[in-house]
C-alpha cells in the first residue's frame, strides 16, 4: 500500500455505494469490491478500473443489498401531509400576513414573467437564418476622438467591390431603406387601377439580397426575382392586398402616378418576421439602376447599406482588416481627386467593422440606419428591475416569517420534544414556503394576464403569455421551487433553531432577535423604491423639457399634408386654393421638416474657392419653398428671406451654427460651395431639427420644387371644420388619392416615444416596488403593534398621550426610511445623471426631485404604519390587558 | 430444499473452498472452474439467498490491509446445504435417465 491514494477507487463511487446499500451489507460488499479493484489495477488503467468499479456499484442495486425504505415511506408521506396541513391552517389563521406574503410574491412573479417575456422577445431578433453565423453588415467607423461616429451607408460601387475583391465573401447585397427616390413611402396602385393607396416600407435591394437574407418565396424564385430591371418583390400580405388569390408575378405596378416607369412584380416573399431588424413590404431592384449619370461608380454619395454572407470558416477580424482596401483604393482616391482636405484624417481614422445581423437589433451603438432598435441596456435594466422586485417580495416573506416566529415557537418546541429532528423541521418550513410560492405563482400568472395588455402597450410589443409552450410549465415550476427555497431558507433555519425548553417555558423574546436583519431589509426595500421613483420622475422631467423647450420653430397648429409629390405642377395651385381659407395663415412645401421620418440630405460645405484648401463643414442642405421660414416660425436674424425661384435659384440661407463653423463674421453675400455655388442671403436662428440627443448641426436652406409634404400654419379654434375644408380642396385636385394629414407637434412627440416608454416602464415598476415595500412595512408594523400591545395598554393606563405612543410606534420605522433615503439619493442621482448624459440638451437634476421622491415615500410609509398604530391607539387598554 | 443451478455452483464452490470461502475467492474459483466471469453483484445476491435458505452460514473474518481494513464475510456449507446439493444431483440423475444413451454417473 505504498501509494494508497493512487490505488483507491473513486471516492464518489464509494459514497454512492454507501448511500445505496444497507449498512449491514456495505462492509462486506465494499471490501470485496475494493479487493477486486486492486487486482484489476494491476492489469488495467485507472480509468478503466474506475469505470468497472462504478458499474459494479450500480450492479449492487439488488434487493438484498439496497436500503430498506418501504416501512418508512408512509411516515414520510404522513409527515409531509401534516406539514402542508399545518401550513394551510397557519395561512388561514393569519390572513392579513398571508395576503401580504402571497400578494408580494404574486406581484414579484408577475413582474418576472412579464419581463422574461420581454427579454426573450428582445433576444429573439434575427435568429431565423440558416447561415446565422455567416451573415454580417458592414459598418464604417470613424475613430477621430473629437468626431467619433459609426455609420452603415456606402457609395454605390461597394456592392461590386465586396463581391469581386474579397474571396472570403460569398455574396454581398446592397439595401436602401431610407427615404430616397422610391425607397420609403409611395402612392401605389395596380396598373389597371385609378385610386392610389399610400404604402410604407419600400426598400431598394440588390437581386442577391433575397438570398442573403434567406427570404422564403411564395411566388417566383429567390435568385431571379429581382434580376430584371424595374422588378419589384412584394410581401405576402401586400400581394394579397393588391392581387388577391393569384400569382402576381409579371403584373405591373405604378408608383406615384408615374405611368412612364412601371414596376413588374418579380416575386412574392413571405411576410418578414416581426422579430427581425428589417421591416419592409416592397423590394425594388437595384439591378441596372443608375439614379443619375455616373452614379454607380461615383464615390461622392453614401446611400447603400451592404449585407454580406461570408464563406464558412472566415476569420472575421482578418476580413475587417482587409476591408481597409475600400478606404485605400476608393474613398481615399476620390477624396484626393476632389482635393478634399479631410483625406489625411480619413486615412488615419476611417476603419470598418463587421456586425453579425443578429446583433443589429440590440447593439446599435448610435448608428442611424433607419431600422427601429431595441437596446441591450434597456434589456439589462428590465432584468435588474425584475430581479429587484422579486428580491423585495422574498424579503417580505423572510421578514414576516421571522417576525411571526413567536407564533410558531411553541409548535417548534413541541415538535422537538416529541422527537422531531432539526432536519425535518427545516423541511417543514421549506415545504411551507413552497406552498406560498406555489399559490403566489398561480395568482402571479393571473396578475400577469391582467397586466399584459398594458405592458404590451408601454413596451410596444404584441406578446402573449406562453402558457401552452412546452417550456413554460417546467420553467415556472423550477422558478417557484427556487423562489420558495430562497425565501424559505433563512426562516426555516431560524425557526428550527429554537431551544425547546426555552420556548415551552415562554422565555423566548418574541421574534425581536433578528431585528437588525429586518431593518436592513426594510432599508433595502425602500432604497430600491426611492431610486425607481427618482428615475421615473426624472424621465418625465426630461420629457417635459423636450416638449416645452423653445425649439427655434413653432410646432403648434401646423398641419403636414403628406404625399403631395403626385400634385406635380399643381402644387402651387393647391397652395393658393388653401390660402383662400381664412383659417390658414400660410403654407410651405418641402420634403424636409424638423421631425423624424422626413427627408435628410447631408452635404459638405466650403467657402467658395476654398474647397481644396479647407476641411469641409458637414451639414444639412434642405430644399424648401419661399414660405418655409414664415410658416415654420423660424427667426431670421440677418439678411432676407427667399423671394421666388426665378431670382433666388442659387441663393441659400444658413443657420448660425453653419456661419460659426465656416468662420463667417459677415455671412451675407458670401459665396458657399457644395457641388455648386451658393450665395448666402440670410442667416436664421439655430432650431432643433434632430433629436435632443444630438447637438444642432449646421444647416442650409435652398429653394426646391417637387416636395413631398405641404405644411400648413393654422389660426383657428375650429379644427374639424378647417380639416374638412382642406380635404375638400384636396379632393378637387387629387380625387384618386386619399389625403394624409399629420400634425407637426404629434410628429415631434413621436420622436421621443422611447423616452416616454422608458418613463412608463419606470413608473409602473416603481409603483409595484412601492406596493411590495409598503405591504412588507404594513406587515411589520402590524406585528410590532401586536407585540407591544400590552406595553401600549399599560402606558395608556398610566396616562401616556396618543402622541407619545404614536411616536413610540413609528419612530423606529421612520428612522429606517430616513436611512433608506440617504442611501437612495446618491445612487438615484448617479443613475439619472448617466441617463441624461445621452441628451445633448437636458433638464437639470433639481433637489426638488429628491425632495418629492423622499416625501412621497415618507408619506406612504407613514400612512402604512399609522393604520395599525392608530388601531392600537384607539382600542380600549382593557382589551390589551385583560387576557393576562 | 430446492436450489437453482447457479446456486448449486455457488454451494459447490463454497464447499470446496472450505475455510477460505468469501466473496472474491468464490468468484475466482467459479471463474476458474466454469471459464465464465460472474458478476460480483449476482454472486453476493446468491450468497445472501443461500444464507436465508439455511444452506450457508457466515462468520466475520479479520480485517486485512488489502481491503482497506474491511472485514471479510466467510461462508461455510451447512448440513442443509449438503443435502440440497445431494438432492440437486439426484434430481439431475433421475432426469437424465429419460435420455437414452446418456449416462451422467461417473465412476460407479
Amino acid at each position: 500500500m505504498s501509494n494508497s491514494q493512487q490505488q483507491r477507487p473513486p471516492v464518489w463511487a464509494d459514497r454512492l455505494l454507501q448511500r445505496l446499500c444497507a449498512e449491514e451489507v456495505v462492509e462486506t460488499i465494499q471490501g470485496d469490491l475494493h479487493e477486486l479493484y486492486f487486482k484489476r489495477r494491476q492489469i488495467h488503467s485507472k480509468i478503466k478500473s474506475d469505470l468497472i468499479y462504478f458499474l459494479e456499484v450500480l450492479d449492487m442495486c439488488r434487493p438484498f443489498a439496497l436500503k430498506r425504505r418501504k416501512s418508512n415511506n408512509s411516515i414520510y408521506k404522513a409527515m409531509y401531509y401534516n406539514y402542508l396541513k399545518v401550513a394551510w391552517r397557519n395561512l388561514l389563521k393569519y390572513r392579513t400576513y398571508s395576503i401580504i406574503k402571497i400578494g408580494g410574491f404574486a406581484i414579484g412573479i408577475a413582474a418576472f414573467i412579464l419581463i422574461s417575456m420581454f427579454v426573450k422577445d428582445e433576444l429573439s431578433y434575427d435568429l431565423h437564418y440558416r447561415n446565422q453565423d455567416r451573415l454580417y453588415r458592414v459598418i464604417n467607423v470613424y475613430n477621430d476622438p473629437a468626431d467619433f461616429g459609426k455609420w452603415t451607408s456606402f457609395p454605390a460601387q461597394i456592392g461590386q467591390v465586396l463581391n469581386e475583391s474579397f474571396p472570403e465573401i460569398e455574396m454581398a447585397g446592397r439595401l436602401i431603406v431610407h427615404d430616397w427616390f422610391d425607397a420609403g413611402n409611395n402612392q401605389m396602385r395596380r396598373v389597371d387601377q385609378v385610386i392610389n393607396t399610400y404604402e410604407e416600407g419600400f426598400a431598394y435591394a440588390d437581386p442577391s439580397l433575397l438570398e442573403i437574407l434567406e427570404m422564403p418565396m411564395i411566388y417566383g424564385n429567390n435568385a431571379t426575382a429581382l434580376s430584371e430591371p424595374n422588378s419589384i418583390v412584394l410581401t405576402k400580405s401586400k400581394a394579397d392586398k393588391y392581387f388577391p388569390d393569384r400569382d402576381p408575378v409579371g403584373e405591373s405596378i405604378v408608383l406615384n402616378d408615374d405611368e412612364e416607369k412601371t414596376f413588374t412584380v418579380g416575386g412574392v416573399v413571405a411576410d418578414l418576421p416581426i422579430n427581425g431588424h428589417l421591416q419592409a413590404n416592397f423590394f425594388i431592384t437595384l439591378a441596372h439602376r443608375e439614379f443619375w449619370p455616373g452614379e454607380q461608380t461615383n464615390w461622392c454619395c453614401w446611400n447603400y447599406r451592404p449585407n454580406i454572407l461570408v464563406k464558412p470558416g472566415t476569420d472575421v477580424t482578418a476580413l475587417e482588416e482587409k476591408l481597409l482596401l475600400i478606404r485605400n483604393d476608393y474613398v481615399d482616391k476620390y477624396m484626393r481627386a476632389t482635393g478634399n482636405q479631410n483625406a489625411d484624417d480619413n486615412q488615419k481614422y476611417h476603419t470598418f467593422e463587421l456586425q453579425p445581423i443578429s446583433d443589429i437589433h440590440l447593439y446599435n451603438e448610435g448608428i442611424h440606419d433607419n431600422f427601429s432598435h431595441g437596446d441591450i441596456k434597456i434589456v439589462w435594466l428590465f432584468v435588474a428591475i425584475a430581479g429587484f422586485i422579486l428580491l423585495l417580495a422574498c424579503i417580505n416573506f423572510i421578514n414576516l416569517s421571522t417576525a411571526k416566529s413567536a407564533n410558531r415557537a411553541r409548535e417548534v418546541g413541541l415538535r422537538k420534544v416529541v422527537g422531531s429532528t432539526r432536519r425535518s423541521l427545516v423541511q417543514q418550513f421549506l415545504a411551507e414556503s413552497m406552498l406560498f410560492s406555489f399559490i403566489s405563482a398561480v395568482v402571479g400568472i393571473l396578475v400577469a394576464m391582467l397586466m399584459l395588455p398594458y405592458f404590451n402597450a408601454i413596451a410596444d410589443k404584441s406578446m402573449i403569455l406562453p402558457l401552452t409552450e412546452w417550456w413554460f410549465g417546467p420553467l415556472l415550476f423550477g422558478f417557484v421551487i427556487i423562489v420558495g427555497l430562497l425565501s424559505g431558507l433563512y426562516p426555516s433555519f431560524y425557526l428550527s433553531a429554537f431551544r425547546p425548553v426555552e420556548v415551552l417555558k415562554g422565555s423566548l423574546s418574541r421574534g425581536s432577535k433578528s431585528s437588525t436583519l429586518r431593518s436592513v431589509m426594510v432599508i433595502f426595500q425602500f432604497s430600491t423604491s426611492v431610486v425607481l421613483i427618482i428615475g421615473a420622475v426624472m424621465i418625465y422631467r426630461q420629457m417635459e423639457f423636450v416638449l416645452e423647450k423653445d425649439l427655434g420653430f413653432d410646432k403648434e397648429q401646423v398641419l403636414m399634408i403628406q404625399g403631395i409629390e403626385t400634385l406635380n405642377q399643381q402644387t402651387e395651385a393647391f397652395k393658393d386654393e388653401l390660402l383662400k381659407l381664412t383659417a390658414i395663415k400660410s403654407a410651405a412645401s418641402s420634403s424636409y421638416f424638423p421631425v423624424a421620418g422626413t427627408r435628410r440630405n447631408g452635404n459638405s460645405f466650403w467657402i467658395h474657392g476654398r474647397d481644396k484648401i479647407d476641411r469641409a463643414v458637414d451639414g444639412q442642405n434642405w430644399g424648401v419653398d419661399k414660405d418655409y421660414i414664415t410658416t415654420m416660425g423660424i427667426e431670421l436674424v440677418e439678411g432676407r428671406d427667399f423671394e421666388d425661384m426665378a431670382s433666388d435659384s442659387s441663393s441659400i440661407i444658413i443657420n448660425k451654427r453653419m456661419a460659426k463653423e465656416l468662420g463667417l463674421k459677415d455671412p451675407i453675400g458670401t459665396k458657399l460651395f457644395t457641388w455648386e455655388t451658393w450665395n448666402v442671403i440670410g442667416v436664421i436662428e439655430d432650431f432643433h431639427f434632430e433629436n435632443m440627443r444630438e447637438e444642432i448641426e449646421p444647416l442650409a436652406l435652398r429653394l426646391e420644387n417637387g416636395a413631398s409634404i405641404l405644411s400648413v400654419k393654422l389660426a383657428t379654434d375650429d379644427l374639424p371644420a378647417t380639416l374638412t375644408s382642406i380635404e375638400d380642396s384636396w379632393d378637387k385636385f387629387m380625387p384618386n388619392q386619399p389625403i394624409r394629414i399629420s400634425f407637426l407637434d404629434d410628429a415631434y412627440e413621436r420622436m421621443y416615444e422611447d423616452v416616454q416608454r422608458t418613463g412608463s416602464v419606470f413608473t409602473s415598476f416603481s409603483i409595484l416596488a412601492v406596493i411590495v415595500a409598503c405591504l412588507g412595512l404594513f406587515g411589520l408594523s402590524a406585528f410590532m403593534v401586536e407585540q407591544r400591545n400590552r406595553e401600549i395598554s399599560i402606558r395608556k393606563v398610566l396616562g401616556a398621550s396618543a402622541n407619545t405612543i404614536f411616536q413610540l410606534l413609528t419612530m423606529n420605522f421612520l428612522k429606517m426610511i430616513g436611512i433608506a433615503l440617504l442611501i437612495a439619493f446618491p445612487i438615484g442621482w448617479y443613475l439619472v445623471k448617466e441617463w441624461l448624459n445621452d441628451f445633448e440638451y437636458r433638464t437639470t437634476i433639481g433637489w426638488d426631485v429628491f425632495a418629492l421622491a423622499g416625501l412621497a415615500v415618507l408619506l406612504l410609509a407613514m400612512i402604512t404604519i399609522s393604520y395599525e398604530s392608530n388601531r392600537a391607539l384607539l382600542t380600549n387598554p382593557i382589551k390589551g390587558l385583560r387576557s393576562e | 430444499m430446492k436450489i437453482g443451478a447457479f446456486e448449486e455452483l455457488v454451494l459447490l464452490a463454497v464447499g470446496s473452498l472450505g475455510e477460505g470461502a468469501y466473496g472474491v475467492a468464490v468468484k475466482e474459483l467459479l471463474a476458474e472452474k466454469t471459464g465464465k466471469s460472474t458478476s460480483i453483484g449476482a454472486l453476493h445476491s446468491a450468497l445472501y439467498r443461500l444464507e436465508d435458505k439455511g444452506c450457508l452460514v457466515s462468520s466475520e473474518g479479520g480485517a486485512t490491509n488489502e481491503r482497506g481494513g474491511r472485514r471479510k464475510k466467510y461462508y461455510t456449507l451447512t448440513a442443509t446445504g449438503r443435502n440440497a446439493l445431494i438432492e440437486a444431483n439426484k434430481l439431475r440423475l433421475e432426469f437424465s435417465k429419460n435420455i437414452t444413451g446418456l449416462n451422467l454417473e461417473m465412476g460407479e
